[in-house]
């Protein structure tokens, strides 16, 4: 608040008191006090009202910088109401009463939505455990049949395995540092989880997976790694040119470890580059293909946000992709 | 022949399960009475338990404890989160498979525990099948006296064949194979690998030990 904006605020008030005085002043000539008098009077009293605006405004002025810290300091700013102090004036109680009820109807909005966005995730991570039982036991019952049936409905199980890894990872990034645990993890190990989980995928599209110095250490959650290895994976196999090979190589950049991950498939144009990590985007080549959701890419770096894994994505449409993950640097012991 | 107990809820799983490790020569104990299981491991001793965490009325956290003491334990869960694996582990479980499982994996992670528990009988170091033998650790073949080194994949390759001597094993089945030895390698390579083992047992003078059946695969 300004002085400007203060005065233009009060001006009626000011107008009004001024015109009194000369109104007081103009009688008080008629009546026949005396012209000096009468301009002593007008100056004290013109004195005496500038003073009382100033002093008000200095007081408002404080009572407003102080709410506004107030305001600052929180970190949940709807809850500012409940953490307002006195109101010191009728006027102030009144609006203060307002704000409160709006402000309870706000935190209870808030923390429904926060509940319903709980239940959600705890039914989606349950649905996810119960639907790994009748897909374990359909992979089993494949194992055990000949092995042309088996190797096609291995790969429509582990499709439907993938989609239900997304859904459970979803959820999960949701507020992640409750559920990963950082430990001392060979690249190798990650490498072989990802790749495992999807062989069949892998093979059916006749890829050839080549790997290269994956004996470096990182220190991430391995199985979030592999998780988002794997969508990497699923990518490069899906969006395959000719001949197609998957290269993942470890690097050792000072004290960081980074993975490369690097397909000669039909790359992603140049323009499409920026959106790739966002929600739902497809592209042209998801578009002409179909069946991609635009989710694991955007998974893929909500989760690295998390690890603190930096995320770079490098492509030339029709010679291929190269993504880079770069683990943080290893916390020294000493 | 060592004999490992399927603790599971689920019917089905328990029976292909069953099944599935009857057909690697284990015998298998599949509990149907979860109320006193820590008795039944007592009594009968098997070598290793797969052990599910979600079963009826009780928490399979809690069993670990106690049955460690008789039994190495594998838990086989559909929970995936990090710390209900640190539990498992810290309570005494020798490993931790999540659900859906990968078979090879599975049965790998089987092998791996019931050895480390010393209750396995030695892996054979050596093949034999077709007059041809073959030296896993050492990474040769001998034929008729002479012998020649094997790279990793064509060692695999022919490890596999052996293994399934006489049988007809398809190019993808020989492909997945290779794929759970950790060797990730398409069609062409595998008949670039192929080619280069068959002439390798030629210069043995075993020119034709590795048939090629048209449209079906292989054959030792």
């Amino acid at each position: 608040m300004t002085i400007r904006e203060f005065i233009l605020d009060r001006l009626g008030r000011i107008i009004l008191r001024i015109a009194f005085l000369f109104t007081i002043a103009a009688f008080l000539l008629l009546t026949g006090t005396q012209p000096g008098i009468v301009t002593l009077l007008l100056i004290v009293c013109l004195l005496i009202f500038l003073l009382e605006l100033l002093i008000d405004f200095w007081k408002k002025k404080k009572r407003l910088s102080e709410l506004q810290a107030i305001m600052n300091e929180l970190d949940q700013r709807y809850l500012f109401i409940e953490c307002a102090p006195k109101p010191h004036t009728l006027y102030e109680r009144k609006l203060f009463d307002l704000l409160r009820l709006s402000g309870k109807s706000m935190i209870e909005a808030v923390s429904n939505a926060q509940a319903a966005g709980r239940e959600y995730r705890e039914y989606v991570e349950q649905w996810v455990h119960e639907i790994k039982t009748p897909i374990t036991a359909a992979k089993l019952i494949c194992q055990n049949t000949d092995s042309d049936t088996r190797r096609r409905l291995s790969t429509e199980l582990a499709q439907i395995d993938a989609h239900v890894e997304r859904a459970l990872f979803y959820a999960r990034s949701e507020s992640p540092e409750k559920d990963f645990i950082i430990s001392r993890t060979e690249l190798s190990t990650i490498c072989d989880e990802a790749i495992q989980a999807h062989k069949n995928l892998l093979i059916q599209n006749g890829v050839r997976v080549e790997t290269e110095n994956l004996s470096e250490l990182v220190y991430t959650d391995g199985k979030w790694t592999a998780f988002m290895l794997g969508q990497l994976l699923q990518n490069a196999a899906r969006y395959h040119g000719e001949e197609p090979l998957i290269t993942l190589a470890g690097k050792r950049l000072g004290r960081q470890v980074q993975l490369v991950v690097w397909d000669n498939g039909i790359g992603i144009p140049a323009h499409e580059l920026p959106r790739v990590f966002d929600r739902g985007f497809t592209g042209k080549n998801g578009r002409n293909r179909g069946g991609s959701t635009g989710m694991g890419l955007y998974l893929c770096k909500r989760l690295a946000d998390a690890l603190e894994i930096g995320l770079q994505i490098q492509s030339t449409a029709g010679a291929g992709t190269c993504v880079t993950l770069t683990f943080p640097a290893e916390v020294n012991n000493n | 022949m060592q004999t490992i107990m399927i603790v599971e809820d689920d019917p089905v799983i328990r029976q292909e399960l069953a099944f599935l490790l009857e057909n690697e020569d284990y015998q298998v104990l599949p509990v149907t009475d979860f109320e006193t299981i820590p008795e039944q491991v007592r009594c009968a001793c098997p070598d290793l338990v797969l052990l599910d965490l979600g079963l009826p009325g009780r928490d399979g956290l809690s069993l670990c404890a106690s049955i460690r003491k008789t039994a190495p334990i594998i838990v086989v869960t559909s929970r995936t989160s990090a710390l209900d694996e640190l539990k498992a582990l810290n309570l005494g479980s020798d490993d931790y498979v999540t659900k859906p499982y990968n078979i090879p994996i599975l049965l790998a992670r089987i092998k791996a525990v019931l050895r480390r528990n010393g209750s396995e009988s030695t892996e054979p170091d050596t093949l034999k099948a077709a007059g041809l033998r073959l030296s896993l650790t050492k990474g040769t073949v001998t034929a008729a006296g002479a012998s020649a080194e094997l790279s990793r994949n064509e060692l695999k390759i022919l490890a596999h064949l052996m293994t399934h001597a006489g049988e007809i094993v398809s190019r993808a089945d020989l492909i997945e194979a290779l794929w759970d030895s950790r060797i990730y390698i398409d069609d062409n390579t595998l008949s670039v690998n192929v080619t280069r083992l068959r002439s390798k047992l030629e210069d043995l003078g075993m020119p034709d030990v590795i048939k090629t059946r048209r449209g079906m695969g292989y054959q030792l």
